[in-house]
């Protein structure tokens, strides 16, 4: 989780000039005005940043921590899949 | 009907990025064209009229996320304008106060941009703000959220006679008495590799000169071969002329006429018959012979076609006067701004009129018995009186706008 928020806040307070301070894992989307299609944009950027393909465009998450957690859940699953498969 | 002043201008376009040190250029002689440094590799026409701009010097990263370069220049010439203007305007008027703007191609970075994504790279991630982007009202839109202005918002898009079809219904309503105060004006931005590779395709575009690339665009010159694309934008603030005067305002200058007409004949090629009715038309509308017009400022796009067809219809509009009457394309210098072309010619007429310095008509050395009018070639004009000055913007489709302007 760490290092995907990091990452995270460090695209926020690039590309929307956010203070960094504003920006914590319980912090509401829309308490920092990203809308939907802020979300969207963010998730595409992070989908590059950790060579992993998202299935939402964010609907339904609330907070910072949502899409974080939910980035992190997609590495896990790209990083493990030798698990499942079980050759 | 009301009188129409213009007390407001504001401007982004090549050779200034301010009407006056535009206009400074112009008179000067000092073209805007040049050869782009990108995408040159893959144009056979690399010469265009670009804009020294960068929008995160006007804005705030996620609001520039959200605009198109048309829309950033749009809006900065608004601000200029209403800067210029020194309004303050009531809640009241607010709600009256709209927007009326000219672009041909809209937000055509941004659709080239989606393309590039889905075709090329063959991914289906879109940028969530496209279609924001890359509609054709999104720059008049942006415009009237940054000033809260509520009154119609509207964008004409009638290719090189856009913005001054925007401006010439903006005056109806301030003449006619719906509102007292319009922003109107144009803007295009239309140096990407697909507008560009999509205009080279139509086998318009001037070709590059071999010795001075800054020369390529030869209105009225017998060896003309073309137009060269330009970007930029330009804004108004049309005023009721009491109004103004209540407040004190500065004005530039008084919108006094305008013509409108359509060809109805081919998508391309202009008639005399259309360009002429037009003309006719503003000089009906601004109440004054062929004879009070002192100065043209010529659609003059450097075609063949064009610059022969426009100096029939002047002399059949004009008579005897079309042999006195100052004639000329500034086109020469900052290129052919297609949707904001008429916008940015305005500034340009508006300021010989004021500043009695007529800019002339550059890389104008081979004459055509074709193009047989005063065309002020090549060093500008200084000292003149110019009462009345006109306008022209002639486009594909066959639109025709023509603006008669009064000196203040």
């Amino acid at each position: 989780m760490t290092t995907t928020f990091e990452t995270m806040k460090s695209i926020i307070v690039k590309d929307y000039e956010l203070a960094p301070e504003r920006l914590t894992p319980g912090t509401p989307l829309a308490d920092i005005e990203l809308d939907s299609l802020a979300v969207t944009e963010l998730i595409f950027a992070l989908e590059d940043e950790f060579g992993v393909e998202a299935k939402t465009n964010g609907q339904g998450m609330q907070t910072l921590g949502d899409i974080a957690a939910y980035i992190d859940q997609l590495i896990a699953q790209r990083d493990a899949p030798s698990a499942r498969t079980g050759s | 009907m009301r009188r129409v002043a213009v007390t407001g201008m504001g401007l982004i376009a090549p050779c200034g990025n301010d009407p006056e040190e535009f206009f400074a250029n112009l008179a000067a002689g000092r073209s805007g064209v040049g050869i782009l440094k990108e995408h040159s590799s893959r144009l056979s026409t690399r010469i265009a009229a670009a804009v020294s701009f960068d929008g995160s010097a006007h804005f705030p990263a996620p609001r520039l996320r959200m605009l198109d370069r048309v829309s950033q220049l749009a809006l900065v010439a608004a601000r200029q304008a209403l800067r210029d203007s020194a309004l303050e305007l009531s809640d009241d008027e607010r709600a009256t106060t709209g927007v009326f703007l000219g672009t041909g191609m809209g937000g055509s970075a941004t659709t080239d941009e989606g393309y590039e994504t889905l075709y090329k790279e063959s991914s289906d991630r879109i940028k969530p703000y496209t279609v924001l982007m890359a509609m054709n009202n999104a720059a008049a839109s942006w415009i009237g959220i940054d000033h809260a202005l509520s009154g119609p918002n509207l964008t004409f898009s009638t290719a090189c006679s856009s913005s001054a079809v925007a401006i010439g219904e903006a005056w109806l309503r301030v003449r006619g008495g719906a509102a007292p105060v319009m922003l109107a004006g144009g803007a295009e931005a239309p140096l990407t590799l697909g507008t560009l590779k999509a205009w080279e395709a139509l086998r318009t575009l001037a070709s590059e000169d071999p010795a001075d690339p800054s020369a390529s665009c030869k209105p009225f010159s017998k060896d003309r071969s073309g137009l060269v694309l330009g970007e930029g934008a330009a804004v108004f603030v049309l005023e009721d002329w009491e109004h103004a005067a209540r407040r004190g305002a500065a004005v530039h200058g008084e919108i006094v006429g305008y013509g409108l007409s359509t060809d109805g004949a081919h998508i391309t090629r202009p008639t005399v018959d259309g360009q002429a009715r037009a003309m006719q038309l503003a000089l009906e509308s601004a109440g004054v012979p062929p004879d009070a017009i002192a100065y043209i400022n010529a659609h003059g796009t450097a075609t063949l076609q064009n610059d022969a067809v426009e100096t029939a219809a002047i002399r059949r509009v004009f008579g005897a006067h079309a042999d006195r009457v100052a004639v000329s394309s500034t086109k020469s210098m900052h290129g052919h701004l297609l949707g904001a072309a008429g916008a940015v010619e305005l500034v340009a007429t508006l300021l010989a009129a004021r500043t009695g310095t007529i800019p002339p008509t550059l890389n104008l050395r081979n004459e055509d018995p074709e193009c047989d009018l005063d065309y002020v070639p090549n060093v500008a004009r200084h000292g003149q009186d110019i009462e009345l000055a006109m306008t022209s913007s002639f486009a594909f489709g066959g639109t025709n706008a023509v603006l008669v302007c009064r000196r203040a």
